[in-house]
């Protein structure tokens, strides 16, 4: 199945396109079934599905963190299959930007220096007025000498949203962001997604379970047994998880 | 990307600190055995006696070895005294003395011999005494039984100009009247008188003398020696300066490459040792840091940029603990020199010779282990696919790496293989791969022992008692989940045991068999030496052997020989200490002759023992190619092949061959055998004990105790303790840091519900497993060498050594691994179990 997420506008190249991408693991797992899928530059994708329906690792893939079996990947135009993983790393520092369920911040450093990590990585220093934009929008700004284990749960997780956005990535991949939240600070975080996706024309591409997250993006993809088997466009959450009882029962 | 290093060094540091540690302890143990080796290429003696001359003249004191470091040559060769003439009349030379040395010694009113510092070599032509700078006082001694006396001498003495005293030079002992008191070392004889003395003492021949003196104008000294080695055939040297010491005391400066040698020997043992501690620590440091380094590449840092990080932290680290492990070794240096001169292996003249080298040589092979180390120990973290990288981080590899088993595996072989080597060389060299083969095997089994524990351990899970007590199962599950951090305790430890047993039993075993070969192979009962005189006068063996029941009596004396070989196709040149010995040896000494007879030791001839022979093709009858110990080439034919060589050296040189040849050519001692009747050994000892200088004691020492070892045996067992002491102390360290790293698991562990008392049970369970696996692989590595070692040495399976060894290296396993766990373990468990969690990291 082949869908396509619209942006509103297109201009250029779709910030991802799979095609036709499986991934088998070594125990002969089969967690991504031909898996076609486009992403448009600044569009707001949820990916849905049950445990083990391979959303994960359709994330993975599409984000050059893994190496799929067959098919192809192109992130922003450049076809990312058959690099290898110096050249995958390079490639993501530049073009992704990553949130972790668990945050995923490095506790020796401080909160500045986990949010500049990519760019010290890439050898590049930050521009000062889009970190301090970037700082005032997650709310951390008196919190950057402090380090991860002194900030809430909350205030990790924007940090690690700043962090995604530093280098104005063609792409954030949230996987389950709020999975280790509370309410409010569920809330935060799926607002300052929708908020970068809106405002700084970021595209988002995020795993989620939770149909209420869901219902923050344009669109969203139900996964199961490796395949995409559910496009909602403007998705509701009491829509969503009607759909996702439905696929349980089926 | 050094701050960011930084930055993440910052919570580690008990594991840094490990880090530092073994790279403190490395770079002492590199520059000390560093200036070793720049002593043993640079050190000069410093001018003594003979300070005064500005230019000395003498044989060349090194042969020319093809390819090779030159060979130093301990005895002296003479220079033609005809050449006297030539450098006299050389411009700007005001004396030129041709010096002689020879035995003598000053005996005292009461019968006793007034103590020199070189008995051997305190005879000298009045003549010398100009080219020291010391004053006189008096008038030039002008007849055969005058004599000018140093000043020390005649106060330890208590005479004065005028007096009568007795002297024995060159074995003779004469009554002679002192004419002058010099202001230097040793006794001064009338030019004629001394060149007869040298000549029956073996030295200087007619027409020769030990070396020339030239006093010259002010400042022009360099001009002259030019113009002196321009005049001068070659094989002669001309020295000033600093280098004139070399040319006094040739004996001294042909201990210069012993210390090459050692620190030679050395260096093998030190750099894998170093290499182990700093290895292992920085594994523990990057295994604490697994989970950041994998969160770093998630987030896109490159593998390479993560080994650089590693490297960078790593070096950081090593900088600041280099310095002082730099200053430490330089002191250490100076304590192994200590060492030396005080077992008599090193002449207290030699000096070490210090310079920014050694420190820079430690500083650069520091580096390169350490940033060797941490790359090799970042590599598998580093090369993990990204999601592996975030999923693994939290436990460790699930497979061992397959090159490193086969690697270990291999290593492991070849140091098995190098192991049997003492069953075909009976020697030093042979005794000394048993512990370098089991440094090896102890590397490799670091190396395979994640595989091979994994295997043991699932064979071992399925046959667990059902009922195991849930601490006893957690420990198990804890070891079998964490193959990785436990095998890295369990080859740390077994390296100690390794170490410790082939180290110190080789050197052990190798003494026993010597003492054993001495025991066996000495017929005599007694053994007289004359060090005070010098050596053992010429017509004292005649006296000896008219003593009624005295069976027989044998001089004998030691030398160096430089025998050329080719081994491998590659020339090669090794210098070998060798007894001096007459055909009446062979009423005193069994060596153990196999083929041949010592009685046909006469004329060019030497003995070889066995391991010589059949490696070097030296069998009874075949002519062997030898430099003797002042340079002369000669060629000589085998009358004899012995099996004790241990006891008693590989070569023997028969006493004419060596005659002329050597500095002194009075014996050393000389071996009594009697028929062992008490009145015979009374009358042994009346003899004895009448003549001035003289010393009787028995022929083979009564034990084996380690007390009486030889020097080298203290040193070897000095070398154990430092290197045992710095490889304990980096792997408690390494322990420490490891179970302090462990917070998180204990910090879970309490949440769900352990007690304090049941966590300490569960780690102490922890430690027995691993001290009991560690000292069985241990002992299974160090098998084969010693084994080898007993049966190449001693004809036994075990090898000879203190009975308190093994219990002591086993208690000191089991205390190491109890303690780098019980303490850290209790510090943990006094935090609460949550705030732990939650710094954890």
């Amino acid at each position: 199945m082949s869908v396509s997420a619209a942006p509103t506008t297109v201009t250029t190249a779709p910030a991802i396109a799979l095609s036709g991408v499986s991934k088998v693991h070594p125990g002969g797992v089969r967690a991504l079934d031909d898996v076609s899928l486009t992403v448009g530059a600044g569009a707001f994708l949820a990916v849905m599905g049950p445990s083990g329906s391979g959303k994960s690792t359709l994330m993975h893939v599409a984000a050059g963190l893994d190496v799929p079996t067959s098919g192809s990947i192109r992130i922003d135009g450049a076809e990312i299959t058959g690099l290898d993983e110096t050249r995958r790393t390079e490639l993501r520092r530049r073009r992704i930007g990553f949130v972790f369920q668990a945050y995923g911040l490095v506790p020796s450093l401080s909160i500045a220096d986990n949010i500049t990590l990519p760019l010290r990585l890439a050898g590049e220093s930050a521009d000062p007025a889009w970190l301090t934009e970037l700082v005032e929008r997650v709310g951390l700004a008196g919190r950057l000498e402090h380090r991860p284990a002194e900030l809430s749960g909350g205030q990790q997780q924007r940090a690690a949203v700043a962090r995604a956005l530093v280098a104005r990535p063609a792409v954030v991949f949230a996987d389950e962001p709020t999975g280790a939240l509370d309410l409010t600070s569920t809330r935060e975080v799926l607002t300052l997604l929708r908020e970068s996706v809106d405002e700084l024309g970021q595209t988002v591409v995020m795993v989620t379970h939770d149909p209420a997250a869901a219902a923050h993006a344009d669109r969203a993809v139900v996964m199961a047994d490796g395949r995409v088997v559910d496009v909602v466009d403007s998705p509701s959450s009491a829509e969503l998880a009607r759909r996702l009882i439905a696929l349980g029962q089926g | 990307m050094l701050d960011l290093a930084l930055k993440l060094a910052r919570s580690r540091v008990l594991a840094l600190l490990a880090v530092a540690f073994a790279v403190f302890g490395g770079a002492a143990l590199v520059t000390a055995t560093g200036v070793l080796a720049e002593s043993g290429l640079r050190s000069h003696v410093a001018p003594g006696r003979l300070a005064g001359a500005d230019v000395l003249v003498a044989a060349a004191g090194v042969k020319q070895v093809e390819e090779d470091l030159d060979a130093a040559l301990p005895e002296r060769a003479r220079v033609p005294a005809a050449l006297l003439d030539d450098l006299a009349r050389l411009p700007g030379v005001t004396a030129a003395v041709g010096d002689l040395s020879f035995p003598a010694a000053l005996v005292t009113g009461d019968g006793q011999v007034a103590a020199t510092p070189d008995p051997q070599a305190a005879g000298h032509g009045w003549s010398s005494a100009q080219l020291s700078e010391g004053a006189v006082s008096g008038a030039a001694p002008a007849g055969d039984d005058e004599v000018g006396v140093g000043s020390a001498v005649a106060a330890a003495a208590g005479i004065g100009t005028g007096d009568s005293v007795e002297v024995v030079a060159a074995g003779q002992a004469a009554t002679y009247r002192v004419a002058a008191v010099v202001d230097a070392p040793g006794l001064y004889f009338v030019d004629s008188t001394a060149a007869g003395l040298a000549a029956v003492a073996g030295g200087a021949g007619a027409g020769t003398v030990d070396l020339i003196g030239l006093r010259t104008e002010s400042g022009i000294a360099d001009a002259v020696a030019t113009a002196a080695r321009d005049l001068l055939p070659t094989g002669l040297t001309v020295a000033t300066g600093d280098d004139r010491g070399d040319v006094e005391e040739p004996g001294a400066a042909a201990a210069r490459p012993l210390l090459l040698v050692l620190s030679g020997s050395l260096s093998g043992i030190v750099l894998l040792v170093v290499g182990f501690a700093v290895a292992g620590a920085l594994g523990v440091a990057i295994a604490g840091q697994r989970r950041e380094l994998a969160l770093l590449r998630a987030v896109g840092a490159t593998p390479r940029q993560v080994r650089r990080l590693v490297d960078r932290q790593a070096l950081a680290v090593a900088a600041v603990a280099t310095v002082p492990g730099v200053a430490l070794g330089l002191l250490l240096a100076g304590r192994l020199r200590r060492l030396l001169v005080d077992g008599g292996m090193l002449p207290a003249a030699l000096p070490l010779s210090v310079s920014p080298l050694p420190a820079l040589a430690a500083v650069l092979l520091m580096a390169a282990v350490v940033s060797l180390s941490a790359r090799a120990a970042a590599w598998r973290t580093s090369r993990l696919p990204a999601t592996e990288a975030v999923t693994e981080s939290r436990t460790e590899p699930r497979t061992p790496s397959r090159l490193r088993t086969s690697a270990g595996g291999l290593l492991v072989v070849a140091a098995t293989v190098l192991a049997v080597t003492p069953l075909w060389v009976r020697n030093e060299l042979g005794a000394g791969v048993v512990p370098l083969a089991g440094l090896l095997g102890a590397i490799g089994f670091a190396l395979a022992a994640p595989a091979l524990l994994q295997t043991a351990g699932d064979a071992l899970a399925h046959r667990l008692p059902a009922r195991l007590s849930p601490t006893s199962w957690l420990a198990v599950a804890n070891l079998r989940g964490a193959t990785l951090r436990m095998a890295g305790i369990v080859a740390s430890l077994a390296m100690v045991v390794v170490f410790a047993l082939t180290y110190t039993l080789s050197t052990t075993t190798l003494l026993t068999a010597g003492s054993r070969d001495v025991q066996a192979g000495t017929l005599a009962q007694h053994r007289v030496t004359a060090g005070a005189l010098g050596g053992v006068p010429g017509d004292l063996r005649a006296d000896v052997q008219a003593v009624p029941g005295v069976l027989a009596a044998a001089p004998t004396a030691g030398t160096t020989v430089l025998w050329p070989y080719t081994e491998l196709g590659e020339p090669t040149v090794e210098s070998a200490t060798a007894t001096v010995l007459d055909p009446s040896a062979a009423g005193v000494l069994d060596l153990g002759v196999r083929a041949g007879d010592l009685a046909d030791l006469t004329g060019a001839t030497v003995a070889v023992g066995a391991d010589v022979a059949r490696s070097r093709d030296a069998d009874v009858g075949r002519n062997v190619d030898l430099v003797l110990g002042d340079g002369t080439p000669v060629s000589a034919r085998v009358v004899a092949v012995y099996d004790r060589a241990l006891g008693f050296g590989p070569v023997v040189l028969s006493a004419d061959l060596a005659a002329g040849h050597t500095t002194s050519g009075l014996a050393q001692q000389l071996l009594v055998r009697t028929d062992g009747s008490p009145a015979a050994d009374g009358a042994l000892a009346a003899l004895v004990a009448d003549r001035p200088g003289l010393a009787l004691t028995a022929a083979t020492p009564p034990g084996t105790t380690l007390a009486d070892a030889p020097a080298e045996v203290w040193l070897n067992l000095a070398t154990i303790t430092v290197l045992l002491g710095y490889l304990l102390l980096s792997i408690t360290n390494e322990l420490v840091a490891g179970t302090a790293q462990r917070r998180g698991e204990l910090a879970v562990l309490r949440l769900t519900g352990t007690t304090p008392q049941q966590v300490r049970s569960m780690m102490r369970r922890e430690a027995a497993v691993v001290a009991v696996v560690a000292l069985g692989s241990g002992l299974l590595l160090s098998v084969v060498p010693l084994v080898a070692l007993g049966v190449g040495f001693l004809g036994r399976p075990w090898a000879a050594g203190p009975v308190w060894l093994l219990p002591a290296v086993v208690l000191t396993v089991v205390a190491v691994a109890f303690l780098t766990t019980e303490l850290p373990t209790r510090r943990e468990l006094r935090a609460e179990p949550a705030s732990a969690l939650s710094h954890a990291g």
